[in-house]
């Protein structure tokens, strides 16, 4: 046999040994590519099955705590009057205005401060108490240790 | 024969380039599966997290009954209150 032809064949046989040891190596790692896929495809899958039911949950959560919120903002509103946008103020500074907004009343909202002496008056009527001296009503936010009423 | 020396030279050349060629796709390949590896054990640990999401419904029973508790407070105060 010629050399030439001896090395012809010689090489087309490593071409071919090549090409079978490369291919099975990539097929291995495609089957285990696979396997791993399935894998993750079986906790997606628990994943999607977990998560399927929040959105439902949370609107209600939701259309729950919005109707609480009207009902107590309702009532608030119609024991309040025009205090209650300040009185929100007073206890959750920057909420005073998203109030009014919310139950579609105009005007501009001033904190009440940390007593509300109409309020007050109330209680005492209801608990029989003797009216409290009366005390000019604070404008301030906070107290004059600086803390907001529900701080101290 | 000149010929068959030229061909000799040409599959020496595909051979070298068929073996770079293919180890590129099984390293490629590996690769792969170590990400894949690392999503499967995050997915896995992503679905363990999510068993709490169960606790929602009892969250949504417990605001339904403090929201009914505060409409029952609402009612007595709008009775016990005067309007403004």
């Amino acid at each position: 046999m010629e050399p030439a032809v001896a090395l012809v064949i010689l090489l087309i046989a490593a071409i071919v040994a090549a090409l079978a040891i490369y291919l099975t190596l990539t097929i291995r790692s495609l089957l285990k590519i696979n396997r791993g896929l399935g894998v993750t495809l079986g906790s997606v899958g628990e994943i999607a099955a977990k998560t399927a039911p929040v959105n439902g949950v949370l609107d209600a959560i939701n259309a729950t705590l919005l109707a609480g919120r009207n009902l107590l903002e309702g009532l608030f509103l119609k024991k309040a009057g025009p205090d209650a946008a300040g009185i929100v103020e007073s206890a959750f500074p920057g909420e005073g205005t998203k109030f009014l907004r919310r139950v579609g009343r105009p005007g501009q909202v001033v904190a009440i401060g940390d007593t509300y002496p109409r309020g007050e008056a109330i209680l005492n009527s209801l608990l029989g108490a003797p009216p409290a001296a009366a005390a000019p009503a604070p404008v301030e936010r906070t107290s004059a240790k600086g803390l907001r009423p529900w701080e101290r | 024969m000149a010929i068959l020396w030229i061909v000799a030279l040409a599959l020496v050349l595909s051979a070298a380039l068929l073996v770079t060629l293919l180890k590129g796709v099984v390293d490629a390949a590996r690769n792969i599966e170590h990400k894949v590896e690392a999503i499967a054990g995050v997915a896995a640990a992503g679905s363990k997290d999510l068993d709490a999401v169960v606790a929602l419904v009892t969250t949504q029973s417990y605001i339904s009954q403090v929201v009914d508790g505060l409409a029952n407070y609402g009612g007595s105060l709008n009775a016990a209150l005067p309007d403004a």
